[in-house]
């Protein structure tokens, strides 16, 4: 059976296209593109919630779009345990809507940071399974808001139930930091405790292609795939 | 009319006699302001036009030249380039932040009014030197406001220029380019189709914001202007522009759309005026209809310069569709006018027609200056003592220089990677971007050398034509239009007018010689505060392509024990500006040597080999020569684990400038096939060295490779702060 998703399209979503075209060029199968004012969710298997700046970040990033009216249906969705990925906004938008714990705040040098970035995993779930340990993924970052934050009964929950799903760490020859916006433990992606729901920071879906300078974002969705 | 009112709105007492006797009658408050906003050096390029007119803007792939909102150019199939690059230098001075955040706006608009989704930005920015706390605050604030803008609409920045000197300390320079890709058969033009269309506003509602924006940039400042000036700075709102593209180009996929026009400098005035102009028509617009943001006179909503802002006309049939689609996007949207046959621009507020103008006048009849201009003296030769200059304190000089160091400070504030089709981001000799959907890609590169064209504007101008391509060239990209932003000092100084004049002089003779002509412009004069003139600063921004990503070169060192040629002809010490000026082995401009005439023959002869030998795959990785000569050349190559290793017998030379300039990787048994093809093309070349592990020898002297490795990457940001 060929594996369905949908991308939802926030106003001011602009990582939108790019998540359609990892979906398409990756799974082969149905991808649906989804406005915010739709109703209702088509039955598919992996729901993206892509970066961008929904409603231009205003009041909080994500803030806005966690009201939207589709988010009734992602909800249901994430229910009925299908996958659910929220990528950079889509993980603001995430922990505002309140389906994963936590929140991003502004990055520790208060500056929008874009660059390549690098993640290994942490715990193991259905989101990194072709992901070997200690495997080193270089992928873009993107953000102003990246820095994730909780505290520390939250912290010790995430670590109990293996919910951390990626954090950063240094690449070999490069000569910035580990950490790079601050968060938590280098947390860079997490999941929710049944852990079909992941959001992350760094953006896969612009690391596939041949001419990208890696092609590690690949592995999230071989990873649900097989 | 008194004459300061006259003198207020920037208009001689000459100008407006001509006015006065074409309309034979007194002019109304709100007329003065459209003459004001229309007549102004931004608007009607009155010092600069007679100049302009010289330049080469059309060639077998030049689909629109200037004229139009932007420039567009054919790169086979069916897509077009739009591209153009635009100055927002005065209110980047007065708030860095708006300021600069809305040059990126205003760009992004002229690209998508014709069409075009806008697939890439790039920017040239100049500030003053870095000791100055002013210089801090402007630099922080003008990146901040960039990437604040370009980073929420979604448009990857990937590439511009940051330079640091002492003229741009009291009038720092933001100039921003954008380039688009379009649909041949999908271009959007200002000229409206027929009379009775409507003119519909779409966008932002009008406020106060940037009244009197326009005039205001054709002046010059005192630095306690400043505060004065604050209020006619605009306000931006990327997410407002990223709805208003997005229902702008849905508008116009769905062929609803006439005819479109960005409201940009002097706001609905010039839109309008500029609609009726191009098509030879009339228009009658009621400002009474104009979505307001809070009570505005007649006066102040023809020239506000409130950002987000389209005109367009439309068929009134459409008219419910429009609605609807932009409804969707929760953009504000009225019906304020027609296109007339009256060739008059009409303005109407409260039952009263408050503008009552023929087209003609405004834009015809707008003043044209032939304005004095002094040739350049010849200069005396000079020799300089080089005696004294050591190969280690020139290299600790260079790593303590803003003007040599990585930015990544400035681009890592910028999303480069959006859109997925970044092919090489900042940082790099070009920025490059591929086609959505295809395997063609798209080469920018942004470049002024304020310096050579002080010391000689005409051969100062081909070198920096030059060193666009060279930066193109060097990525196997095929250099094929060019955008250009003339920022100058006051030109009523006739030696800074010689300037100008020399500089597009130059411009049109490299332009010629490369079949780079140019579709797009921008002209910023009086860039002076307090008496002291900027450098002469005409920005290039050139564009160009290949069809094949493939065969795109890295700019980075690909393996070690590979051999490093140098391509080009170097410039002595004696005649190396930069060098000169970095080394402080003068600071007096009147004690430089002339300029060695740039030979274009040449530059065009070195430049097709390699492509040539891209092509070929000779070519493992190549970088252009320019400030900081041969070794800073080779330190943006370093990659990895590798460094490299030379021999020269004067190592100063590896700091000269170059025309034709280029370091070349190749494998070692590609060597004599290089070297045949070379001396069949009549081409020398030089080895100078190979790639090592971790290690920078010259000459066989070893130096500190983490040293230098980290100070390049890292002292940028040390000295800012």
């Amino acid at each position: 059976m060929s594996f369905k998703s949908a991308v939802i399209t926030f106003p001011g979503s602009n990582c939108d296209r790019d998540a359609l075209c990892y979906l398409q060029d990756l799974t082969k199968g149905v991808v649906y593109n989804i406005w915010h004012e739709e109703a209702s969710l088509p039955q598919v298997d992996l729901v993206i919630l892509p970066g961008g700046f929904s409603f231009g970040d205003y009041l909080r990033s994500g803030a806005m779009a966690s009201k939207s009216k589709i988010i009734n249906d992602v909800i249901k969705h994430a229910n009925d345990d299908r996958y659910l990925l929220g990528i950079c906004n889509g993980f603001q938008i995430l922990t505002e809507i309140g389906l994963l714990e936590g929140a991003l705040i502004q990055n520790k040098n208060l500056k929008f940071l874009g660059k390549n970035c690098f993640i290994k995993k942490k715990f193991k779930n259905n989101f990194n399974l072709s992901i070997k340990e200690d495997q080193v993924l270089q992928i873009p970052v993107a953000h102003n808001e990246g820095n994730f934050y909780c505290d520390n009964e939250t912290l010790k929950s995430l670590k109990d139930n293996e919910q951390i799903a990626f954090e950063y760490c240094k690449g070999e020859f490069s000569n910035s930091e580990e950490n790079i916006n601050g968060s938590i433990e280098a947390i860079a992606g997490i999941t929710n405790k049944k852990k079909n729901i992941l959001g992350m920071m760094p953006h896969p879906e612009r690391a596939y292609s041949d001419f990208h300078p890696s092609q590690d974002g690949k592995l999230i969705i071989e990873s649900l795939i097989t | 009319m008194n004459e300061d009112l006259i003198l207020q709105h920037g208009l001689t007492l000459d100008e407006f006699k001509i006015i006065k006797n074409y309309l034979n009658r007194d002019l109304t408050m709100e007329e003065l302001g459209i003459f004001s906003a229309m007549w102004n050096e931004h608007c009607c390029y009155k010092t600069s036009k007679k100049w302009l007119k010289k330049l080469p803007t059309e060639n077998e792939i030049v689909i629109q030249g200037p004229g139009e909102n932007a420039g567009i150019i054919d790169i086979q199939d069916n897509d077009g380039i739009a591209f153009k690059i635009e100055s927002h230098n005065h209110p980047s001075y007065i708030e860095p932040f708006n300021g600069s955040a809305t040059g990126v706006g205003g760009i992004l608009r002229d690209i998508f009014t014709m069409g075009a989704r806008p697939i890439a930005t790039l920017d040239s920015i100049r500030f003053g030197l870095i000791e100055s706390e002013k210089t801090k605050y402007l630099l922080n604030g003008v990146v901040h406001g960039i990437g604040h803008y370009g980073n929420c609409i979604g448009i990857p920045n990937i590439g511009g220029e940051c330079e640091f000197e002492s003229t741009y300390g009291f009038n720092n320079l933001v100039n921003a380019m954008a380039v688009g890709q379009v649909q041949k058969d999908k271009i959007f033009y200002s000229k409206p189709k027929s009379i009775g269309g409507l003119i519909v506003y779409i966008g932002s509602k009008t406020g106060k914001d940037g009244i009197h924006g326009a005039s205001m940039a054709s002046d010059v400042f005192s630095e306690d202007d400043e505060d004065d000036k604050r209020p006619s700075v605009q306000v931006g709102d990327p997410f407002m522009e990223k709805l208003l593209m997005e229902g702008c180009l849905e508008l116009m996929s769905l062929g609803l759309i006439e005819s479109m026009q960005d409201m940009g400098a002097a706001g609905i005035t010039s839109s309008s005026v500029e609609m009726a102009s191009k098509g030879n028509v009339g228009v009658l617009i009621n400002l009474d209809k104009v979505p307001l943001r809070q009570p505005l006179s007649a006066y102040e909503i023809l020239l506000s310069e409130s950002q987000e802002r389209m005109l367009a006309v439309i068929d009134e049939k459409n008219n419910l569709k429009v609605k609807e689609i932009l409804q969707k996007w929760q953009i504000d949207y009225e019906v304020i006018g027609e296109i007339t046959n009256s060739k008059r621009v009409v303005f109407e507020s409260n039952n009263k027609k408050v503008v009552d103008l023929p087209v003609d006048i405004i834009v015809d009849d707008a003043p044209e200056y032939d304005r004095e201009f002094y040739m350049p003296r010849k200069r005396k030769g000079k020799d300089f003592d080089f005696s004294n200059i050591k190969l280690e304190d020139i290299i600790n000089s260079l790593l303590s220089n803003l003007n040599y160091l990585d930015k990544s400070w400035v681009f890592n504030q910028y999303d480069s990677t959006v859109m997925g089709d970044t092919v090489k981001e900042p940082g790099q000799s070009s920025g490059i971007v591929k086609i959505h959907g295809t395997q063609k890609v798209i080469g920018a590169t942004t470049d002024c050398n304020p310096l050579y064209i002080r010391i000689n504007p005409y051969e100062g101008m081909k070198y920096t034509v030059a060193e666009s391509y060279r930066n193109l060239i060097a990525c196997n990209i095929n250099p094929l239009a060019i955008t250009n932003n003339l920022n100058f000092a006051s030109p009523l100084d006739p030696n800074i007018m010689g300037e100008l004049v020399l500089s597009i002089d130059g411009l049109k003779t490299a332009a010629e010689k490369f079949n780079t002509p140019i579709v797009s412009g921008n002209v910023s004069l009086y860039n002076q505060t307090n008496e002291i003139p900027i450098k002469p600063t005409p920005v290039i921004g050139m564009v160009g392509s290949n069809q094949d990503l493939k065969k795109i070169n890295s700019n980075k060192f690909c393996n070690i024990g590979n051999k490093i040629l140098i391509l080009g002809k170097q410039l002595e010490k004696n005649l190396s500006p930069y060098l000169l000026q970095d080394q402080n082995l003068t600071s007096n401009i009147n004690e430089y040597n002339d300029l060695e005439e740039l030979d274009l023959d040449y530059e065009k002869k070195i430049a097709d080999c390699v492509l040539k030998m891209s092509d070929l795959k000779y070519i493992m990785s190549c970088n252009d020569i320019s400030r900081g000569g041969v070794f800073l050349s080779l330190l943006k190559m370093q990659y990895k684990d590798m460094g490299f290793k030379v021999n020269i017998p004067d190592p100063i030379d590896l700091f000269c400038e170059y025309s034709a300039g280029y370091v070349i990787e190749i494998r070692n048994e590609d060597l004599k096939n290089v070297s045949s093809f070379l001396s069949k093309n009549a081409v020398g070349y030089f080895e100078i060295g190979e790639i090592i592990k971790e290690n920078i020898e010259i000459n066989s002297k070893k130096f500190d490779y983490f040293d230098i490795i980290n100070n390049y990457h890292n002292n940028f940001e040390k000295i800012i702060n």
